[in-house]
Protein backbone atom coordinates (compact mmCIF):
# COMPACT_ATOMS: atom_id res chain seq x y z
CA UNK A 1 0.00 0.00 0.00
CA UNK A 2 2.73 2.40 0.96
CA UNK A 3 4.54 1.73 -2.30
CA UNK A 4 1.41 2.67 -4.29
CA UNK A 5 1.07 5.90 -2.36
CA UNK A 6 4.72 6.57 -3.01
CA UNK A 7 4.24 5.99 -6.74
CA UNK A 8 1.27 8.34 -6.87
CA UNK A 9 3.19 10.93 -4.92
CA UNK A 10 6.21 10.59 -7.22
CA UNK A 11 4.22 10.92 -10.44
CA UNK A 12 1.98 13.70 -9.17
CA UNK A 13 4.86 16.06 -8.57
CA UNK A 14 4.69 19.22 -10.66
CA UNK A 15 8.23 18.86 -12.06
CA UNK A 16 7.58 15.31 -13.24
CA UNK A 17 4.27 16.18 -14.90
CA UNK A 18 5.88 19.16 -16.61
CA UNK A 19 8.81 17.12 -17.86
CA UNK A 20 6.47 14.37 -19.09
CA UNK A 21 4.19 16.70 -20.98
CA UNK A 22 6.97 18.83 -22.41
CA UNK A 23 9.69 16.33 -23.43
CA UNK A 24 11.15 18.34 -26.31
CA UNK A 25 14.72 19.01 -27.34
CA UNK A 26 15.75 22.55 -26.58
CA UNK A 27 15.45 24.94 -29.45
CA UNK A 28 19.00 26.27 -29.41
CA UNK A 29 20.63 22.86 -29.89
CA UNK A 30 18.65 22.02 -33.02
CA UNK A 31 18.90 25.28 -34.92
CA UNK A 32 21.54 26.07 -37.55
CA UNK A 33 24.92 27.25 -36.21
CA UNK A 34 25.86 30.73 -37.44
CA UNK A 35 29.01 29.50 -39.20
CA UNK A 36 27.01 27.30 -41.61
CA UNK A 37 26.44 28.58 -45.12
CA UNK A 38 22.88 29.12 -46.24
CA UNK A 39 21.49 29.65 -49.74
CA UNK A 40 23.25 32.58 -51.46
CA UNK A 41 21.70 35.99 -51.10
CA UNK A 42 21.45 38.04 -54.31
CA UNK A 43 21.87 41.82 -54.38
CA UNK A 44 20.56 42.65 -57.86
CA UNK A 45 21.98 46.17 -58.18
CA UNK A 46 25.63 45.11 -57.92
CA UNK A 47 25.58 42.58 -60.77
CA UNK A 48 27.85 43.27 -63.75
CA UNK A 49 26.55 40.30 -65.78
CA UNK A 50 29.90 38.55 -66.20
CA UNK A 51 28.46 35.03 -65.85
CA UNK A 52 31.25 33.72 -63.63
CA UNK A 53 28.74 32.49 -61.03
CA UNK A 54 27.00 30.28 -63.60
CA UNK A 55 30.34 28.96 -64.84
CA UNK A 56 31.59 28.08 -61.35
CA UNK A 57 28.37 26.40 -60.19
CA UNK A 58 28.70 22.59 -59.92
CA UNK A 59 24.96 22.01 -60.11
CA UNK A 60 23.43 22.49 -63.58
CA UNK A 61 20.02 23.75 -62.48
CA UNK A 62 21.00 25.96 -59.56
CA UNK A 63 21.80 29.37 -60.98
CA UNK A 64 20.69 31.29 -64.02
CA UNK A 65 21.31 34.80 -65.28
CA UNK A 66 18.17 36.68 -66.24
CA UNK A 67 17.50 40.11 -67.66
CA UNK A 68 14.58 42.37 -66.84
CA UNK A 69 12.63 43.87 -69.70
CA UNK A 70 14.11 47.13 -70.93
CA UNK A 71 11.66 50.00 -70.58
CA UNK A 72 11.82 53.58 -71.84
CA UNK A 73 12.97 54.90 -68.46
CA UNK A 74 15.88 52.54 -67.87
CA UNK A 75 17.72 49.53 -69.18
CA UNK A 76 16.69 46.17 -67.72
CA UNK A 77 18.86 44.81 -64.92
CA UNK A 78 20.87 41.64 -65.42
CA UNK A 79 21.13 39.52 -62.31
CA UNK A 80 21.46 35.90 -61.17
CA UNK A 81 18.56 33.96 -59.66
CA UNK A 82 19.10 31.00 -57.35
CA UNK A 83 16.92 27.93 -57.77
CA UNK A 84 16.73 26.52 -54.26
CA UNK A 85 15.83 23.06 -55.48
CA UNK A 86 19.14 22.88 -57.35
CA UNK A 87 21.49 24.82 -55.08
CA UNK A 88 23.90 22.80 -52.92
CA UNK A 89 25.02 25.76 -50.77
CA UNK A 90 28.68 25.36 -51.71
CA UNK A 91 29.29 29.12 -51.89
CA UNK A 92 31.42 28.94 -55.05
CA UNK A 93 29.29 31.59 -56.77
CA UNK A 94 29.87 34.04 -53.92
CA UNK A 95 33.57 33.23 -53.93
CA UNK A 96 34.12 33.91 -57.63
CA UNK A 97 31.83 36.95 -57.89
CA UNK A 98 34.16 39.76 -59.06
CA UNK A 99 31.80 42.71 -58.58
CA UNK A 100 32.57 45.15 -55.78
CA UNK A 101 30.57 45.05 -53.52
CA UNK A 102 29.62 41.43 -54.18
CA UNK A 103 26.36 40.52 -55.89
CA UNK A 104 26.18 37.14 -54.17
CA UNK A 105 26.75 36.70 -50.47
CA UNK A 106 27.03 33.28 -48.85
CA UNK A 107 28.72 33.03 -45.47
CA UNK A 108 32.47 32.68 -45.13
CA UNK A 109 34.67 32.36 -48.20
CA UNK A 110 38.25 31.35 -48.80
CA UNK A 111 40.29 34.22 -50.16
CA UNK A 112 43.91 34.24 -51.21
CA UNK A 113 45.18 37.38 -49.55
CA UNK A 114 48.37 39.04 -50.64
CA UNK A 115 50.68 39.65 -47.73
CA UNK A 116 54.03 41.28 -47.29
CA UNK A 117 56.98 39.02 -48.04
CA UNK A 118 60.66 39.49 -47.28
CA UNK A 119 62.26 36.54 -49.09
CA UNK A 120 64.12 37.40 -52.28
CA UNK A 121 62.29 34.63 -54.12
CA UNK A 122 60.11 34.62 -57.19
CA UNK A 123 57.68 32.27 -55.48
CA UNK A 124 55.56 32.60 -52.44
CA UNK A 125 54.30 29.41 -50.79
CA UNK A 126 50.76 29.33 -49.49
CA UNK A 127 48.36 26.62 -48.39
CA UNK A 128 44.95 26.44 -49.99
CA UNK A 129 42.93 25.73 -46.88
CA UNK A 130 40.06 24.43 -48.94
CA UNK A 131 42.03 21.64 -50.62
CA UNK A 132 44.42 20.88 -47.73
CA UNK A 133 43.75 17.49 -46.10
CA UNK A 134 45.80 18.32 -42.97
CA UNK A 135 48.18 15.35 -43.42
CA UNK A 136 51.00 17.55 -42.10
CA UNK A 137 53.58 16.02 -44.47
CA UNK A 138 54.79 19.53 -45.29
CA UNK A 139 55.24 20.32 -41.58
CA UNK A 140 57.52 17.31 -41.16
CA UNK A 141 59.46 18.10 -44.32
CA UNK A 142 60.09 21.79 -43.57
CA UNK A 143 63.66 22.41 -42.46
CA UNK A 144 63.04 25.75 -40.80
CA UNK A 145 59.71 25.02 -39.07
CA UNK A 146 57.95 27.69 -41.08
CA UNK A 147 54.77 25.65 -41.40
CA UNK A 148 52.54 25.35 -38.36
CA UNK A 149 49.09 24.23 -37.38
CA UNK A 150 47.06 27.18 -36.10
CA UNK A 151 43.52 26.32 -34.90
CA UNK A 152 43.30 23.40 -37.33
CA UNK A 153 44.56 25.41 -40.32
CA UNK A 154 47.98 24.73 -41.84
CA UNK A 155 49.74 28.07 -42.30
CA UNK A 156 53.09 29.02 -43.84
CA UNK A 157 54.88 31.76 -41.93
CA UNK A 158 56.32 34.04 -44.63
CA UNK A 159 58.91 35.45 -42.23
CA UNK A 160 60.51 32.04 -41.61
CA UNK A 161 60.07 30.46 -45.08
CA UNK A 162 63.22 30.15 -47.17
CA UNK A 163 61.35 29.18 -50.36
CA UNK A 164 63.17 25.84 -50.79
CA UNK A 165 60.07 24.23 -52.32
CA UNK A 166 60.31 20.93 -50.40
CA UNK A 167 56.77 21.28 -49.10
CA UNK A 168 55.47 21.49 -52.66
CA UNK A 169 57.18 18.19 -53.52
CA UNK A 170 55.76 16.21 -50.58
CA UNK A 171 52.24 17.59 -50.80
CA UNK A 172 49.87 14.73 -51.55
CA UNK A 173 47.04 16.83 -52.98
CA UNK A 174 47.75 18.58 -56.26
CA UNK A 175 47.10 22.27 -55.71
CA UNK A 176 46.82 22.23 -51.90
CA UNK A 177 50.31 23.72 -51.51
CA UNK A 178 50.79 26.48 -54.01
CA UNK A 179 54.02 28.10 -55.12
CA UNK A 180 52.65 31.22 -56.74
CA UNK A 181 54.52 34.00 -58.46
CA UNK A 182 53.53 37.20 -56.76
CA UNK A 183 55.37 40.11 -58.34
CA UNK A 184 53.73 40.05 -61.78
CA UNK A 185 50.07 39.21 -61.26
CA UNK A 186 48.84 41.61 -63.95
CA UNK A 187 51.26 40.15 -66.51
CA UNK A 188 50.11 36.64 -65.62
CA UNK A 189 46.52 37.67 -66.25
CA UNK A 190 47.51 39.13 -69.63
CA UNK A 191 49.34 35.95 -70.61
CA UNK A 192 46.45 33.66 -69.63
CA UNK A 193 44.06 35.94 -71.49
CA UNK A 194 46.22 35.76 -74.61
CA UNK A 195 46.41 31.96 -74.51
CA UNK A 196 42.69 31.44 -73.91
CA UNK A 197 41.53 33.90 -76.54
CA UNK A 198 43.90 32.60 -79.23
CA UNK A 199 42.90 28.99 -78.49
CA UNK A 200 39.25 29.92 -78.79
CA UNK A 201 39.89 31.74 -82.04
CA UNK A 202 41.72 28.71 -83.38
CA UNK A 203 38.78 26.41 -82.57
CA UNK A 204 36.25 28.84 -84.06
CA UNK A 205 38.25 28.91 -87.29
CA UNK A 206 37.67 25.16 -87.67
CA UNK A 207 33.97 25.87 -88.21
CA UNK A 208 33.64 23.73 -91.37
CA UNK A 209 34.91 20.70 -89.44
CA UNK A 210 32.74 21.45 -86.42
CA UNK A 211 29.59 21.84 -88.53
CA UNK A 212 29.72 18.24 -89.71
CA UNK A 213 30.87 16.78 -86.38
CA UNK A 214 28.40 14.07 -85.25
CA UNK A 215 26.85 14.41 -81.84
CA UNK A 216 28.57 11.50 -80.13
CA UNK A 217 32.08 12.01 -81.51
CA UNK A 218 35.08 14.13 -80.67
CA UNK A 219 37.28 16.40 -82.72
CA UNK A 220 40.95 16.25 -81.82
CA UNK A 221 43.23 19.11 -82.72
CA UNK A 222 46.70 20.12 -81.73
CA UNK A 223 48.54 23.38 -81.73
CA UNK A 224 52.29 23.79 -81.24
CA UNK A 225 53.31 25.82 -78.21
CA UNK A 226 55.87 27.68 -80.33
CA UNK A 227 52.99 29.63 -81.88
CA UNK A 228 52.49 31.60 -78.68
CA UNK A 229 55.98 31.39 -77.29
CA UNK A 230 57.41 34.61 -78.73
CA UNK A 231 54.41 36.64 -77.68
CA UNK A 232 54.40 35.02 -74.26
CA UNK A 233 58.04 35.99 -73.74
CA UNK A 234 57.17 39.58 -74.63
CA UNK A 235 54.74 39.64 -71.70
CA UNK A 236 56.83 37.63 -69.25
CA UNK A 237 60.52 37.52 -70.25
CA UNK A 238 61.44 34.70 -67.82
CA UNK A 239 61.02 31.46 -69.80
CA UNK A 240 60.64 29.24 -66.72
CA UNK A 241 57.85 31.32 -65.22
CA UNK A 242 56.08 31.75 -68.56
CA UNK A 243 56.19 28.01 -69.23
CA UNK A 244 54.79 27.14 -65.83
CA UNK A 245 51.97 29.66 -66.10
CA UNK A 246 51.01 28.41 -69.56
CA UNK A 247 51.17 24.80 -68.32
CA UNK A 248 49.00 25.51 -65.28
CA UNK A 249 46.50 27.45 -67.32
CA UNK A 250 46.23 24.97 -70.17
CA UNK A 251 46.11 21.77 -68.10
CA UNK A 252 43.07 22.88 -66.14
CA UNK A 253 41.42 24.72 -68.98
CA UNK A 254 37.91 23.87 -70.08
CA UNK A 255 36.22 26.39 -72.33
CA UNK A 256 32.88 26.67 -74.05
CA UNK A 257 32.88 27.59 -77.72
CA UNK A 258 30.00 29.01 -79.71
CA UNK A 259 30.01 28.92 -83.49
CA UNK A 260 27.68 31.03 -85.58
CA UNK A 261 26.70 30.01 -89.10
CA UNK A 262 25.08 33.17 -90.46
CA UNK A 263 24.15 31.51 -93.81
CA UNK A 264 21.41 29.50 -92.11
CA UNK A 265 20.08 32.45 -90.08
CA UNK A 266 16.50 33.47 -90.92
CA UNK A 267 16.59 36.64 -88.73
CA UNK A 268 13.74 35.45 -86.52
CA UNK A 269 15.38 37.40 -83.63
CA UNK A 270 14.39 34.87 -80.98
CA UNK A 271 17.91 34.83 -79.57
CA UNK A 272 17.99 38.64 -79.18
CA UNK A 273 15.43 38.68 -76.39
CA UNK A 274 16.57 35.46 -74.74
CA UNK A 275 20.21 36.51 -74.20
CA UNK A 276 20.60 37.35 -70.49
CA UNK A 277 23.51 39.69 -71.10
CA UNK A 278 22.14 41.54 -74.10
CA UNK A 279 25.14 40.50 -76.19
CA UNK A 280 23.04 39.72 -79.27
CA UNK A 281 21.44 42.58 -81.20
CA UNK A 282 19.71 43.09 -84.54
CA UNK A 283 21.38 45.46 -86.98
CA UNK A 284 18.48 46.92 -88.95
CA UNK A 285 20.59 48.71 -91.56
CA UNK A 286 22.55 45.64 -92.59
CA UNK A 287 19.69 43.23 -91.78
CA UNK A 288 21.89 40.88 -89.74
CA UNK A 289 22.11 39.55 -86.22
CA UNK A 290 25.23 40.82 -84.45
CA UNK A 291 26.83 38.94 -81.57
CA UNK A 292 29.17 40.90 -79.32
CA UNK A 293 31.88 38.36 -78.58
CA UNK A 294 33.43 40.30 -75.71
CA UNK A 295 30.09 40.64 -73.94
CA UNK A 296 28.97 37.01 -74.46
CA UNK A 297 29.27 34.77 -71.39
CA UNK A 298 28.84 31.47 -73.29
CA UNK A 299 25.79 30.44 -71.29
CA UNK A 300 24.28 28.38 -74.18
CA UNK A 301 20.79 29.92 -73.94
CA UNK A 302 20.97 31.11 -77.59
CA UNK A 303 21.97 27.59 -78.65
CA UNK A 304 18.98 26.16 -76.84
CA UNK A 305 16.66 28.81 -78.29
CA UNK A 306 17.66 28.80 -81.97
CA UNK A 307 15.23 26.67 -84.03
CA UNK A 308 17.38 26.69 -87.19
CA UNK A 309 20.66 25.27 -85.83
CA UNK A 310 22.53 28.49 -86.62
CA UNK A 311 24.30 28.37 -83.31
CA UNK A 312 26.38 25.41 -82.22
CA UNK A 313 27.79 24.87 -78.79
CA UNK A 314 30.93 22.90 -77.95
CA UNK A 315 33.03 22.04 -74.93
CA UNK A 316 36.78 22.06 -75.36
CA UNK A 317 39.41 20.59 -73.04
CA UNK A 318 43.16 21.07 -73.28
CA UNK A 319 46.36 19.40 -72.22
CA UNK A 320 49.96 20.48 -72.69
CA UNK A 321 52.15 17.54 -73.66
CA UNK A 322 55.17 16.50 -75.70
CA UNK A 323 54.48 14.91 -79.09
CA UNK A 324 56.50 12.14 -80.81
CA UNK A 325 59.09 14.54 -82.22
CA UNK A 326 59.73 16.12 -78.82
CA UNK A 327 57.93 19.38 -79.58
CA UNK A 328 55.57 20.73 -76.99
CA UNK A 329 52.03 20.90 -78.23
CA UNK A 330 48.66 21.87 -76.85
CA UNK A 331 46.26 19.02 -77.53
CA UNK A 332 42.64 20.04 -77.89
CA UNK A 333 39.55 17.85 -77.59
CA UNK A 334 36.30 19.39 -78.79
CA UNK A 335 33.01 17.74 -77.88
CA UNK A 336 29.56 18.82 -79.06
CA UNK A 337 27.22 19.76 -76.24
CA UNK A 338 24.83 17.02 -75.11
CA UNK A 339 22.52 19.53 -73.51
CA UNK A 340 19.19 18.33 -74.92
CA UNK A 341 20.31 14.73 -74.93
CA UNK A 342 17.48 13.56 -72.72
CA UNK A 343 17.06 10.15 -71.23
CA UNK A 344 14.18 8.97 -73.34
CA UNK A 345 15.89 10.03 -76.54
CA UNK A 346 19.03 8.03 -75.81
CA UNK A 347 17.03 4.95 -74.86
CA UNK A 348 15.15 5.16 -78.11
CA UNK A 349 18.41 5.47 -79.99
CA UNK A 350 19.87 2.34 -78.37
CA UNK A 351 16.70 0.31 -78.96
CA UNK B 1 -16.99 10.14 -33.96
CA UNK B 2 -14.79 7.46 -35.48
CA UNK B 3 -13.58 9.88 -38.15
CA UNK B 4 -12.57 12.41 -35.55
CA UNK B 5 -10.63 9.75 -33.65
CA UNK B 6 -8.93 8.72 -36.89
CA UNK B 7 -7.96 12.34 -37.55
CA UNK B 8 -6.38 12.67 -34.12
CA UNK B 9 -4.41 9.47 -34.53
CA UNK B 10 -3.27 10.39 -38.02
CA UNK B 11 -2.08 13.78 -36.78
CA UNK B 12 -0.16 12.51 -33.81
CA UNK B 13 1.50 9.37 -35.11
CA UNK B 14 3.29 9.82 -38.38
CA UNK B 15 4.87 6.65 -39.75
CA UNK B 16 7.58 7.36 -42.29
CA UNK B 17 9.54 5.10 -44.61
CA UNK B 18 12.80 6.20 -46.23
CA UNK B 19 13.18 5.37 -49.92
CA UNK B 20 16.59 6.07 -51.44
CA UNK B 21 16.13 5.95 -55.17
CA UNK B 22 19.77 6.25 -56.17
CA UNK B 23 21.26 9.10 -54.18
CA UNK B 24 24.68 9.77 -52.68
CA UNK B 25 23.53 8.86 -49.12
CA UNK B 26 24.02 12.42 -47.82
CA UNK B 27 20.31 12.95 -47.21
CA UNK B 28 19.99 9.49 -45.65
CA UNK B 29 22.67 10.40 -43.13
CA UNK B 30 20.78 13.58 -42.26
CA UNK B 31 17.61 11.52 -41.86
CA UNK B 32 19.41 9.12 -39.53
CA UNK B 33 20.67 12.14 -37.57
CA UNK B 34 16.99 12.95 -36.93
CA UNK B 35 16.78 9.74 -34.89
CA UNK B 36 19.65 10.78 -32.64
CA UNK B 37 18.95 12.16 -29.14
CA UNK B 38 19.68 15.72 -30.25
CA UNK B 39 16.79 15.86 -32.71
CA UNK B 40 14.81 12.85 -31.40
CA UNK B 41 12.13 12.19 -34.01
CA UNK B 42 9.81 10.28 -31.72
CA UNK B 43 9.12 13.23 -29.40
CA UNK B 44 7.15 14.71 -32.32
CA UNK B 45 5.27 11.45 -32.91
CA UNK B 46 7.22 10.52 -36.03
CA UNK B 47 8.09 6.83 -36.24
CA UNK B 48 10.44 5.19 -38.70
CA UNK B 49 9.19 2.07 -40.48
CA UNK B 50 11.23 -0.18 -42.70
CA UNK B 51 8.25 -1.47 -44.64
CA UNK B 52 6.24 0.80 -46.93
CA UNK B 53 3.09 -1.18 -46.02
CA UNK B 54 3.42 0.07 -42.42
CA UNK B 55 4.08 3.66 -43.37
CA UNK B 56 1.90 6.66 -44.23
CA UNK B 57 4.66 8.91 -45.48
CA UNK B 58 7.38 8.17 -48.04
CA UNK B 59 10.57 10.19 -47.58
CA UNK B 60 12.12 10.16 -51.02
CA UNK B 61 15.86 10.79 -51.40
CA UNK B 62 18.14 10.54 -54.41
CA UNK B 63 17.86 11.32 -58.09
CA UNK B 64 15.77 8.60 -59.75
CA UNK B 65 18.11 6.17 -61.49
CA UNK B 66 17.24 3.85 -64.36
CA UNK B 67 16.55 0.86 -62.08
CA UNK B 68 14.17 2.86 -59.92
CA UNK B 69 11.86 4.10 -62.63
CA UNK B 70 9.33 1.24 -62.41
CA UNK B 71 10.01 0.24 -58.80
CA UNK B 72 9.16 3.68 -57.48
CA UNK B 73 5.55 3.33 -58.52
CA UNK B 74 5.36 -0.19 -57.09
CA UNK B 75 6.51 1.06 -53.69
CA UNK B 76 4.08 3.95 -53.89
CA UNK B 77 1.14 1.59 -54.45
CA UNK B 78 2.14 -0.48 -51.42
CA UNK B 79 1.67 2.45 -49.01
CA UNK B 80 -1.86 2.36 -47.55
CA UNK B 81 -4.22 5.28 -48.16
CA UNK B 82 -4.08 8.14 -47.22
CA UNK B 83 -0.45 8.62 -48.19
CA UNK B 84 1.94 11.54 -48.46
CA UNK B 85 5.21 11.71 -50.41
CA UNK B 86 7.91 14.11 -49.27
CA UNK B 87 10.95 14.76 -51.48
CA UNK B 88 13.95 15.26 -49.19
CA UNK B 89 16.90 17.11 -50.71
CA UNK B 90 17.42 18.53 -54.16
CA UNK B 91 17.89 15.25 -56.04
CA UNK B 92 14.24 14.12 -56.33
CA UNK B 93 13.29 17.70 -57.28
CA UNK B 94 15.80 18.58 -59.97
CA UNK B 95 18.48 15.88 -60.09
CA UNK B 96 20.93 18.36 -58.55
CA UNK B 97 24.60 17.77 -59.49
CA UNK B 98 23.73 14.44 -61.12
CA UNK B 99 21.56 16.08 -63.78
CA UNK B 100 24.62 16.96 -65.86
CA UNK B 101 24.19 17.08 -69.58
CA UNK B 102 24.26 13.58 -71.01
CA UNK B 103 23.52 12.22 -67.51
CA UNK B 104 21.54 9.06 -66.80
CA UNK B 105 19.18 10.14 -64.04
CA UNK B 106 15.44 10.55 -64.55
CA UNK B 107 14.75 13.30 -62.06
CA UNK B 108 12.37 14.80 -61.05
CA UNK B 109 10.61 12.03 -59.11
CA UNK B 110 7.28 13.75 -59.72
CA UNK B 111 7.40 12.27 -63.24
CA UNK B 112 6.72 8.86 -61.67
CA UNK B 113 4.70 9.40 -58.50
CA UNK B 114 2.83 12.44 -57.13
CA UNK B 115 5.08 14.38 -54.74
CA UNK B 116 3.25 16.43 -52.12
CA UNK B 117 6.02 18.50 -50.57
CA UNK B 118 9.70 19.26 -51.06
CA UNK B 119 12.55 20.10 -48.69
CA UNK B 120 15.35 22.05 -50.37
CA UNK B 121 19.04 21.63 -49.54
CA UNK B 122 21.89 19.36 -50.44
CA UNK B 123 21.49 17.86 -47.91
CA UNK B 124 18.82 19.66 -45.88
CA UNK B 125 19.54 20.00 -42.17
CA UNK B 126 17.73 17.60 -39.79
CA UNK B 127 15.71 20.41 -38.22
CA UNK B 128 14.62 21.52 -41.69
CA UNK B 129 13.42 17.98 -42.45
CA UNK B 130 11.56 17.65 -39.16
CA UNK B 131 9.89 21.03 -39.43
CA UNK B 132 8.84 20.26 -43.03
CA UNK B 133 7.35 16.92 -42.02
CA UNK B 134 5.48 18.51 -39.13
CA UNK B 135 4.26 21.43 -41.23
CA UNK B 136 2.91 19.35 -44.10
CA UNK B 137 2.06 15.83 -43.03
CA UNK B 138 -0.64 16.18 -40.29
CA UNK B 139 -2.82 18.55 -42.33
CA UNK B 140 -2.28 16.63 -45.57
CA UNK B 141 -3.11 13.28 -43.93
CA UNK B 142 -6.39 14.62 -42.48
CA UNK B 143 -7.37 16.33 -45.73
CA UNK B 144 -6.58 13.27 -47.82
CA UNK B 145 -8.44 11.00 -45.39
CA UNK B 146 -11.57 13.13 -45.73
CA UNK B 147 -11.26 13.21 -49.50
CA UNK B 148 -10.89 9.44 -49.74
CA UNK B 149 -13.98 9.01 -47.56
CA UNK B 150 -15.99 11.31 -49.83
CA UNK B 151 -14.98 9.30 -52.91
CA UNK B 152 -15.85 6.05 -51.15
CA UNK B 153 -19.29 7.39 -50.12
CA UNK B 154 -20.03 8.55 -53.63
CA UNK B 155 -19.12 5.16 -55.06
CA UNK B 156 -21.35 3.16 -52.73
Amino acid sequence: MSSIIWYVYEFARKAWVKAFADAKSQHEIVEKPARFRDFPHVIKENCIGCGSCTASCPSPTAIKLIRDKTTKEKEGLTYPVINKSGCIRCGFCAEVCPSDPKTLECGENHYIETEFTIIPSKRRFIVDDYLCIKCKACMKECKVDAISDINGHIVVDPLKCIACGDCLKVCKVKGAMKGIFIDNLEDQKKLINLIVSSLEEYIENQQDKLEILPRESLLQLSLPLSMFWDEALKIIPDAEIAHEIIGNAVDRLKIRVITWNSDKCTKCQMCVNECPIGAISFDEEKDTIVRDKDKCCRCSICYQTCPFAVIKYFHAKFVLDVDDDGNEEIFITVKPSQIDHDFIGSEHHEG
Amino acid sequence: MLDRLKDIVRKTSINVCIVNCGGCNGCDIELVACLSPRYDLEQYGIYLQNNPRDADVLLLTGAVTEQWEDKLHRIYTKVPEPKVVLAVGNCPQSGDVFAQEGGRVSAPASNFIPVDAEVCGCPPRPDEIISAVLAVVPKAMVAKGHENKKIKDNDS
